[in-house]
């Protein structure tokens, strides 16, 4: 069983994720709407996982992912959005999973079950962004974090739509070693991010407080 | 304010300064003026005319009579001036100066370097007709005249037509920025709705499955459309190559690309979108109905990459070689033509049972991708 917290500002959204998520035998400790009442009832109720709709109304959700850097709630990002600047920054900012709206029942309750246990839940989507990133980075910033031949291998994969099964059987891995490979992409492309953050707040003598 | 009116304030202003030029005159050689209480009158009255003119101007703006009846009282007062400025001792009169000026500026903003230059030969004509024919000095008056008509109507247009361009591009900007934020409001709205009944739709089954896909098709079709409003925006001649391919996106076909542009030159951009079409039609005629697809758009730099990959049953051993020794290339030669054209290569891999993958390799002529890196700006 995993706890959950919903945040979303459409209540009919709400209401059915919520009554998927329980009738597979989780539980779903509140339903918010906007992004205050999202950062209050996750750092008190603390649920395993949080799946955040990143357009709120009151700011986005990635200042909600940024500003709940420390918490240990894992976040799922579900988003209407499509794949775009948005969902990457997401990603940086901390979450540790994404899917589309228009994904079904059983991929939302996989999502939320494998994100629950540690893994890192990726779209083709999603996959192709992150390397995108990892070359933008290469040519942009000097600390840029490298992928190693073997994670840029299996994200590519990732992004060409094959299952983690299927890339595991393609390479002659084991289903585990492909999750901390793509599980590293995201941890490596977070770090940087945070890294970033911590130099910029040092260089504009903001790191006092 | 136009640039027009600013022109207009501009030369109403010189033509006052340019009063007290006759008037400097006047005071200068009143022991020589022959009839020094007309000469004076003279220069009241074109104190007069300028100060109604320009009223007129400003009011009622630059009139084809007005601009007539200013040009016509130069000319006359360049004749008065041989009678009312006459010295004793010397052949030639007093001028009236960068007066004259006034009405050649004046037709040179209205009408254009043709009109400027007019205008010009107009006072300069009058100078030499009344002012002792051609001398050095009515000469060198008259070239200046034609040549202030003449440069002050080109830059006059230079300038309209900046201006032009200029509101132009800020109503560019302004349709940009609010096709921006209808986007946004359909991303928040429409699609939420669209993707929920779609979800509903599939856990009732049925007709409301049927139903439920229908909407799921809306959404992506929407999607697609606002995302590609998003990117069109085209660099100098170059493409978004993901906003090309972006267009296949559907139910059967999910596309993954970088969240920044991934430029190449117009054409070398549409030949790898048509290459990537003639894959997916191919994927279409050969492969079962619910064959999925995957396009993966990559930006190396130095060459752009795209993979389109299909879970169909794949291309037997040897089916494409036995295909081309057959003189039957269609994909392949389609494919391959177009990207070997571009100086790049395809690969086409496929196995039994686990699809077939086409690499298609375009470099970047030229540089190697120098737009890459800090220049490629995020939206």
């Amino acid at each position: 069983m995993v706890t959950l917290v919903v945040v979303d500002d459409h209540p009919i959204w709400r209401d059915a994720i919520g009554r998927d998520l329980a009738e597979a035998g989780h539980r779903v400790l509140a339903g918010v709407g906007d992004g205050r009442r999202a950062l209050t009832a996750i750092r008190q109720l603390r649920p395993d996982v949080a799946i955040l709709d990143l357009q709120l109304p009151d700011r986005s959700g990635v200042d909600v992912l940024r500003e709940l850097d420390d918490c240990p709630t894992k976040i799922l990002v579900l988003s209407a959005s499509g794949e775009s600047e948005d969902v990457l920054e997401a990603v940086k900012a901390g979450a540790r999973g994404y899917l589309l709206k228009s994904a079904g029942t059983a991929e939302l309750l996989d999502a939320v079950e494998r994100v629950a246990a540690g893994d890192a839940v990726f779209t083709p989507g999603l996959a192709g962004m992150v390397l995108g990133e990892y070359r933008r980075l290469a040519n942009a910033d000097e600390k840029h974090p490298v992928l190693s031949e073997r994670e840029t291998e299996v994200l590519r994969l990732v992004a060409k739509g094959l299952s983690y099964k299927d890339i595991a059987a393609r390479l002659f891995l084991s289903h585990r070693t492909v999750q901390n490979h793509v599980q590293r992409t995201l941890n490596k492309l977070q770090l940087h991010n945070r890294a970033q953050l911590v130099r910029y707040a040092i260089e504009h003598g903001i790191d006092e407080d | 304010m136009g640039i027009e009116t600013q022109l207009r304030q501009a030369i109403t202003v010189f033509r006052f300064t340019a009063l007290g030029y006759p008037l400097v005159m006047w005071g200068l050689f009143l022991d020589d003026l022959v009839r020094p209480v007309p000469a004076l009158l003279l220069v009241a009255v074109m104190a007069a005319w300028t100060l109604f003119i320009s009223g007129f101007y400003a009011t009622r703006g630059f009139r084809p009579p007005a601009l007539y009846a200013d040009l016509a009282t130069s000319v006359i007062a360049v004749a008065a001036s041989t009678w009312a400025l006459e010295l004793d001792d010397r052949s030639v009169p007093v001028s009236v100066g960068p007066l004259l000026a006034g009405p050649v500026l004046v037709w040179a903003v209205v009408g254009g370097r043709r009109r400027g230059v007019i205008a010009g030969c107009a006072v300069a004509a009058a100078g030499m007709l009344f002012r002792g024919g051609p001398t050095e000095n009515t000469f060198s008056e008259a070239i200046l005249f034609i040549i202030t008509g003449l440069m002050v109507g080109h830059f006059t247009r230079l300038g309209v037509e900046a201006e032009h361009r200029l509101r132009e591009a800020a109503a560019r900007d302004a349709a940009g920025l609010e096709r921006e934020r209808l986007a946004r409001d359909i991303h928040d709205s429409v699609l939420q709705i669209l993707a929920l009944v779609q979800r509903r739709g599939d856990d009732l089954g049925g007709e409301a499955a049927e139903l439920g896909r229908l909407a799921g098709r809306q959404e992506q079709a929407l999607r697609a459309l606002i995302t590609s409003e998003y990117y069109r925006h085209p660099f100098d001649g170059q493409r978004d190559v993901r906003e090309l391919i972006g267009r296949h996106a559907c139910d059967a076909v999910t596309i993954a690309a970088p969240a920044t542009p991934v430029r190449l030159p117009s054409q070398a951009a549409h030949e790898l979108a048509a290459a990537v079409t003639s894959a997916l039609d191919n994927v279409r005629e050969h492969c079962p109905e619910d064959t999925r697809v995957w396009l993966l758009v990559e930006d190396q730099g130095d060459q752009v990459t795209v993979t389109v990959r299909d879970d169909g049953p794949g291309i037997p051993v040897g089916r494409l070689a036995e295909a081309a020794a057959g003189g039957r290339l269609g994909v392949a030669r389609s494919i391959e033509g177009r990207i070997q054209e571009l100086g790049g290569e395809a690969t086409i891999t496929s196995i039994a049972g686990q699809g077939t993958e086409i690499e298609l390799r375009v470099p970047r002529q030229g540089g190697g991708g120098g737009d890459d890196g800090d220049t490629r700006g995020r939206r």
